[in-house]
């Protein structure tokens, strides 16, 4: 603070140098595209070659009635609830596994965590692999154990491909959320444990009544980024189902993937987009402003 | 005694979350047995031993898929983000934190704003942007597009660690005559350095990794880094050729394996230093 007037003094040259590409990159690059976005939205714009027309809100009227994208939502929606489920509570359970560990502590997370770090189109491809009907590894070991009749199209049966893209999710990111989960198990303080290990708390009480209340904001925070990771799911349907079978798969990400660069829809899926984006804040917004509440203040 | 803690610390659950773990990675074992394997022997029997180790599917990603270019092109691609990011990003985190401009918390909103942001929604105005200044489907345009869409996250994760260092060195600094620049530069600088690490880590990983953008700003055909060769090439082909698949994965994978092998610290560090608050 006792340095304030020297700093303000060569104040505005040094901050368009510390600020100024910054600021330029970002506005030119991630700002006004989004802004364009909006305002394309009430365009009936086509992509490349024309001029956009301003036609309203008829773009987000075509919305309401509009079949694939119902279908979209039901199928992100579907795959969201499974992914929150499976990263706020399965990888909290593996958190404490792992965090009970007395040795090769570093190994055994390293083998969790790794698949993370490979890229979407990797796993995309093992999992295609594994899972693919005549010469994958999951059906061949089902028929080498004897179970033949439960090997499955996997990827092609409109029934299961949608657990299929989940497993492909869930493993590829389960070692992020357990990672959150840890680093927050760590800053429980000791006492909290030997206290309760002479009371004669067992491993359930300690979870429930010590560990559970504890890791409230990380709940928080990976329930909000598994519903983002959730209801942003594209990547991943690019590179293994483009959608199919039909339009089984289209995730709403995909789908305005699809409407925009595949459709030349681009009003369009402007409006597609900024309908889903404003979803998905006001449901960010209500998840944190819930479970804030629970937190406990130590 | 001593004997008795040991094998105490080797429990079941340690055998049991260890065999979990190798079960958890077993599909990318998979991948690297079949790499050495040819396209009938993958299709006999997956899980069974090579006859012998070849190395031909290895040659074959550099002769068929051509990916040598590509990987150079990645690196490349990488290098230039990263520096650009390293040096924009602090820049602006110090002038938003350690600044009392007014328009500091304006900036602040203005850039937190960004982490929002859908890649969707920006995804086709920011082609017709970048047609507009004639570099649409470029190398530039990419590396433009990857440091403006990484540099809320950057300025973001730099602005965290920069409230943990003490101002006392800047205002010496400051009263020795050093400038702003200056003194960002020489003192608050390398004081960053693990942050810089973690940002390298981050970045380096996306960018080597990344699919999708590439995919999308420099279009299907033009496209020469690594996983938008890999895909092409795959695209290709009417029947997939496991053997050359598995090979071209492990390739690919492996840089980014070797360093997170080495220090796992770092990587786990800087990949989820992003989602704490």
């Amino acid at each position: 603070m006792a340095a304030a007037p020297t700093f303000r003094r060569r104040g505005w040259v040094a901050s368009v140098i510390l600020c100024g590409p910054a600021v330029l990159l970002y506005g030119t690059f991630v700002v006004v595209p989004a802004v364009l976005g909006f305002a394309y939205s009430l365009t009936d714009w086509t992509g490349w070659e024309t001029e956009p027309n301003f036609v309203g809100l008829d773009n987000f009227r075509e919305l309401a009635g509009d079949e694939r994208f119902a279908s979209a939502v039901t199928f992100t929606l579907f795959e969201t609830w499974m992914i929150v489920l499976f990263f706020t509570f399965g990888s909290l359970i593996l958190a404490v596994l792992l965090d009970k560990l007395r040795s090769m502590k570093g190994l055994i997370r390293g083998l969790f965590f790794y698949p993370y770090i490979l890229s979407i189109l990797v796993v995309a491809l093992l999992f295609k692999y594994v899972c693919n009907y005549n010469h994958g590894a999951l059906n061949i070991l089902l028929r080498a154990v004897g179970l033949g009749a439960w090997a499955q199209e996997w990827m092609a049966d409109p029934d299961l491909v949608g657990y299929f893209i989940f497993a492909m999710v869930a493993w590829s990111a389960l070692g992020f959320f357990t990672t959150l989960y840890l680093a927050n198990l760590q800053t429980i303080p000791t006492q909290l444990y030997e206290a309760a290990s002479i009371d004669g708390a067992g491993p359930v009480s300690v979870f429930t009544k010590i560990q559970l209340p504890m890791l409230v904001p990380t709940i928080t925070t990976n329930l909000v980024l598994a519903t983002i990771f959730g209801v942003n799911l594209f990547g991943q349907i690019v590179v293994t189902t483009e959608g199919g079978p039909g339009y089984r798969t289209a995730t709403v990400g995909y789908y305005i993937y699809w409407l925009g660069v595949k459709n030349d829809r681009q009003g369009y899926a402007s409006a597609v987009s900024f309908t889903v984006f404003a979803a998905l804040v006001i449901v960010a917004i209500v998840q944190v402003a819930l479970l804030r509440r629970r937190q406990v203040e130590l | 005694m001593k004997r008795r803690r040991l094998r105490l610390r080797f429990g079941w659950l340690e055998i049991a979350m260890l065999l979990a773990g190798a079960a958890f990675v077993s599909p990318c074992a998979l991948a690297l047995l079949n790499a050495f394997k040819t396209y009938p022997e993958i299709i006999n029997d997956p899980l069974a031993w090579p006859e012998h180790l070849r190395w031909d599917n290895f040659e074959y990603i550099f002769t068929g898929m051509k990916l040598a270019r590509p990987m150079l092109n990645s690196l490349l691609m990488c290098a230039g983000v990263i520096a650009c990011l390293v040096t924009i990003a602090p820049m602006a985190a110090y002038s938003i934190m350690r600044r009392n401009m007014a328009t500091g918390k304006l900036l602040r909103i203005f850039f937190l704003v960004g982490l929002t942001v859908p890649f969707q929604i920006i995804m086709v105005p920011m082609l017709k942007l970048f047609r507009m200044m004639n570099i649409q489907f470029t190398y530039l345009a990419l590396l433009v597009h990857y440091v403006s869409w990484g540099l809320p996250l950057c300025i973001f994760i730099y602005s965290a660690f920069m409230a943990t260092i003490p101002r006392e060195l800047e205002e010496a600094a400051a009263i020795d005559g050093c400038g702003q620049v200056g003194t960002f530069w020489r003192i608050v600088f390398p004081l960053l350095t693990p942050c810089t690490i973690t940002v390298v880590i981050f970045w380096g990983l996306w960018i080597w990794n990344d699919f999708m953008q590439a995919f999308i700003v420099m279009g299907p055909t033009r496209g020469q880094l690594v996983f938008v060769q890999l895909w092409k090439f795959l695209n290709d082909q009417y029947v997939q050729k496991w053997n050359h698949i598995f090979a071209g994965v492990v390739v690919l994978s492996l840089p980014v394996t070797v360093l997170y092998v080495v220090m796992q610290r770092r990587f786990v560090k800087g990949l989820t230093a992003g989602a704490v608050k």
